[in-house]
């Protein structure tokens, strides 16, 4: 029995490395390998053996290894972050792409330079959370909150008036403000956090990120307004709560449409949010503000709210 | 000096080593603590410029004025900042607090700067401010050029700081480092001088013993002290000094009775002298009185008439009393001389004169032996005491013409190579004198070739009178003399320049002998055979003669009406009396001062002085009776001459 199964295995060996480029199902171009990265391919890649799927069907690639590899046909490309998504969005391929583990705003950039349309051939699994969902678990998390204070940059501004509509429905204020490009930050996030009972963020590069993250929350904890942030980074770093989804949850969302896509199903021609999402809380700075917020009890009952458990 | 000088070079000796090391870890540490100060104050700025950029973060990313200019008056509080500003990210001044004058911010870079002015002295740091960064390890995070961008800078913090108290604080460290420096020396100094005692006093106490020990002073001794480093030096000092001090004693020992013995020698010698004096003196007194009493007697002889015989006998007796009174004489000279009674009168006067009387003296002599005298005539004059250069010279010819036997006695003079003196001279072809004489011949009694003692020879006396006379006068004597070829007695006399000579006036015109027949003499003598003798020569002179043998006798002479016009008395008379009181009272009782002469066996220099006191003529015995004559006629002359003076 342990003979037969190492007499296969070299088998399977052998013939892996003989048709390793020629019939390979799924190609998985990652953008680099670093932890997230690496997270969601393993969990994509269990999840595709897990419905059958042999390891020497996928070939996982970075996007400087895919700029340098010869030419493929596999059924399906699945490009991990923004880089790999443009990486593919610059080749002429036959078989559809999935992008995923890249926000909205990254996917419609690369969209953009690629002079592509979101298409069944070349379509997203974004890595933000929708605007309903995180509407939701405001309203879930700080009840008392009315009026929700949101910074528009260059890159999401697009979003601005989805989140209105959303914002009217759900009984919410919204505070807005728009920074433009080279436009100093302060004095919008200072006019939003002076009546906003929140601030919302927005993934949005040129607003958020490593260098401003630090003044942000500053300034909103100055206010006493708590950040609802979009990644658990922002968490570790100040933020009271994010609702963000793990690598492993978007790649084994990716495995299932993969799956689906190997099966002859065409990949949806819209992209697409993540069906499952994690909820992630400072307590301290909860507790700094007086409030008591479980997160697994807000994941729990945003997933009832949507009908998922 | 010395002492200086051992104490300055131990002192050197102990400080320049260590003042070389105390400027060295001094400069040494100087540096060090200076470069420490300056690393101190520029970290301390850095990093007070970075706490300031971190604290004014926040600040300028949310443009709060009051923030920043809270956190720029907190920083000015920090000691040496003097002003401090905060310039926004388009480089307009924010904030500012401090003192004014601020320079208007240079071009700013993501660079820290720092630059200092030297005139104020100040450190002007700049310090950019630039957001922090949190890693947030995002998939969000990736902004449109796809690239991370920088952090963005937010803007700048410029400190200026002032170096005064740095300054302040390096100048106090060397002060303190000087004084440090200072105490150090002071104490080492101090040090030095304690310790350098104990060598120096040592070197000191034995440098001045040995010092003492220089001067003579033997007994000094060191003290050996048990703690003395020279101990062995001072103990070996003290040995040398006892060695010397016991080899001085025992040669002074020696010296002193070496002394002793001469002394007892030359007492014994000068006691013989004194004894032959006192015999010489004694004889020739004793011998006075007879021989003046022949004298007489032998001239009151000669004038009586006499057959031929008897005539050759008493011409052959004058010569016996002539050679004796020779004798005596010279002896006289001699005991004068010894006594030093002769009183030299030094004074010009010319040659001629005394070569006149000595060639009149004794030209008669010369022609009585068939001799030759001849006296060169000379114009000189010469300073000295004519009446002892007289009697030189006579003893010189005397001489000559006593040891010439043929030929001829000069006497001449010439002046001398120097111009000051002139040579007298005597020559002689007589028998001259053997070398080995030469010395001898001026000692007393000594004749050469004269064992028998001639008395026609002479006595010997001559030429010993005339080395002391010229010494007296000082005058220097010298002889040359050939055997069988004659002598030359030479004698040089200072000479009297002619202006300064004829400024003396010549000597009293010779007196004019008047008939002195029927002058009254008294005479005074004790001695009955001299009174008898003295008194018939007198009488053969032609005087009325008064005698007396005392005082009392003379008296009675006064009163009995004698009117004496020349006294002559012998001094030492009967009962104590003498010539000098007996003439007093004889001139007090006739009331005159009457002329008086002295006679006398006795060669004291006291009486010779006294008698000169008594401006008396002292005439010592034997008295030649031509000399008797000769000052009778003179006293009696000056009586007629100036009058009868009254006492």
């Amino acid at each position: 029995m342990r003979l037969r199964f190492l007499l296969f295995s070299l088998w399977l060996a052998v013939f892996a490395g003989a048709c390793a480029h020629a019939a390979v199902a799924v190609v998985i171009v990652s953008s680099e390998r670093s932890p997230a990265y690496v997270e969601a391919a393993e969990a994509l890649v269990s999840e595709l053996e897990r419905g059958g799927l042999s390891r020497y069907d996928m070939l996982q690639l970075t996007a400087l290894e895919w700029a340098a590899a010869g030419p493929l046909a596999p059924k399906l490309f699945i490009a991990l972050g923004t880089e790999a998504a443009s990486a593919l969005a610059k080749s002429e391929l036959r078989a559809p792409v999935l992008s995923t583990l890249l926000p909205r705003s990254s996917f419609e950039r690369v969209l953009r330079k690629s002079g592509r349309k979101s298409s069944s051939q070349f379509s997203a699994l974004y890595l933000d959370q929708p605007l309903s969902r995180q509407l939701e678990l405001i309203r879930l998390a700080l009840p008392t909150a009315r009026r929700v204070g949101v910074l528009w940059g260059p890159e999401s501004q697009a979003q601005a008036p989805a989140l209105k509509t959303l914002a009217q429905a759900s009984g919410l204020d919204l505070i807005e403000a728009t920074v433009g490009h080279d436009e100093l930050l302060f004095s919008s996030l200072k006019s939003v956090l002076e009546d906003a009972d929140l601030l919302l963020a927005v993934a949005d590069p040129q607003l958020y990120n490593s260098s401003s993250i630090q003044n942000i929350l500053l300034a909103s904890f100055r206010a006493k307004v708590p950040l609802v942030a979009f990644s658990p980074a922002y968490v570790r770093a100040g933020a009271l709560l994010a609702l963000h989804v793990t690598p492993t949850q978007i790649g084994l969302q990716a495995a299932t449409i993969a799956r689906g896509v190997l099966l002859g199903k065409a990949l949806s021609a819209n992209p697409i949010y993540s069906l499952d999402f994690s909820v992630t809380v400072n307590e301290h700075v909860a507790r700094s503000l007086g409030l008591t917020l479980d997160a697994d009890a807000l994941r729990a009952r945003l997933r009832s709210r949507e009908g998922l458990l | 000096m010395k002492m200086v000088d051992i104490r300055t070079r131990m002192l050197l000796a102990a400080l320049l080593p260590v003042t070389l090391i105390a400027i060295l870890l001094s400069g040494v540490f100087l540096a060090s603590r200076f470069g420490d100060l300056g690393e101190a104050y520029s970290q301390r700025a850095r990093s007070l410029a970075r706490q300031l950029a971190t604290a004014s973060e926040y600040g300028l990313f949310s443009d709060n004025i009051t923030h920043l200019q809270t956190i720029a008056n907190g920083a000015l509080r920090e000691s040496d900042v003097r002003s401090v500003a905060i310039v926004n990210a388009q480089g307009d001044v924010l904030v500012f607090a401090g003192k004014a004058g601020f320079n208007p911010p240079p071009v700013l870079t993501r660079q820290e700067d720092e630059k200092f002015d030297p005139v104020k002295r100040t450190d002007l740091l700049l310090q950019p401010v630039t957001a922090s960064q949190v890693k947030l390890d995002d998939l969000f995070e990736v902004n449109a050029a796809g690239a991370e961008a920088p952090s963005p800078l937010l803007g700048h913090v410029l400190i200026e700081f002032s170096r005064d108290a740095l300054f302040q604080r390096e100048r106090d460290m060397l002060l303190l480092g000087l004084a440090v420096t200072l105490a150090c020396l002071l104490f080492a100094g101090f040090l030095a001088v304690r310790l350098g005692r104990g060598v120096i006093h040592p070197i000191l106490r034995v440098s001045r013993i040995i010092e003492r020990i220089g001067r003579g002073e033997l007994s000094a001794r060191a003290t050996v002290l048990p703690g003395d480093p020279l101990r062995d030096l001072q103990q070996g000092l003290n040995l040398m000094a006892e060695r010397l001090e016991s080899g001085r004693d025992e040669l002074e020992q020696r010296v002193a009775m070496a002394t002793l013995e001469l002394r007892q020698k030359k007492e014994e010698a000068e006691t013989a002298t004194l004894a032959k004096s006192r015999f010489l003196a004694a004889a020739s007194h004793d011998l006075r009185q007879p021989t003046h009493a022949l004298g007489m007697f032998v001239a009151r002889l000669a004038q009586l008439p006499h057959d031929a015989q008897t005539s050759q006998l008493i011409g052959n007796l004058e010569a016996s009393v002539q050679a004796l009174q020779d004798l005596l004489d010279g002896l006289l000279d001699i005991s004068r001389l010894e006594a030093k009674a002769v009183q030299v009168q030094l004074r010009p006067f010319a040659l001629a004169e005394l070569f006149d009387q000595l060639q009149h003296g004794l030209a008669i002599s010369a022609v009585e032996k068939g001799l030759l005298l001849r006296v060169r005539p000379t114009a000189v004059w010469v300073m000295s005491d004519p009446a002892l250069l007289h009697r030189i010279l006579l003893n010189l010819v005397v001489n000559a013409l006593r040891y010439t036997r043929q030929g001829s006695v000069l006497l001449a003079c010439r002046v001398a190579a120097d111009d000051q003196h002139v040579r007298i001279e005597v020559w002689d072809s007589g028998i001259g004198i053997a070398p080995e004489h030469h010395e001898a011949i001026f000692k007393e009694f000594y004749q050469v070739g004269n064992t028998e003692r001639d008395r026609g020879k002479g006595l010997g006396l001559g030429l010993n009178i005339v080395e002391r006379t010229a010494q007296l006068l000082g005058h220097r004597l010298q002889m040359h003399s050939t055997l069988g070829a004659g002598t030359r007695f030479s004698l040089l006399v200072p000479l009297v320049p002619l202006g300064a000579a004829m400024a003396v006036p010549s000597p009293q015109p010779v007196e004019t002998f008047n008939n002195l027949a029927g002058l009254v003499v008294l005479v005074v003598e004790d001695d009955a055979l001299a009174r008898e003798g003295l008194v018939s020569l007198l009488k053969s002179w032609g005087y009325v003669v008064g005698v007396a043998d005392g005082l009392s006798a003379a008296l009675s002479q006064l009163e009995a009406g004698l009117i004496p016009d020349v006294i002559v008395s012998d001094y030492r008379l009967r009962d104590d009396e003498n010539g000098i009181e007996t003439i007093r009272q004889l001139r007090t009782k006739a009331g005159w001062l009457i002329p008086a002469c002295l006679m006398s066996g006795d060669t004291d220099a006291g009486l010779m002085q006294a008698a000169k006191d008594a401006s008396l003529t002292l005439l010592h015995k034997p008295v030649r009776p031509a000399k008797l004559r000769s000052l009778i006629r003179r006293l009696a002359a000056d009586v007629q001459a100036s009058g009868a003076d009254l006492v």
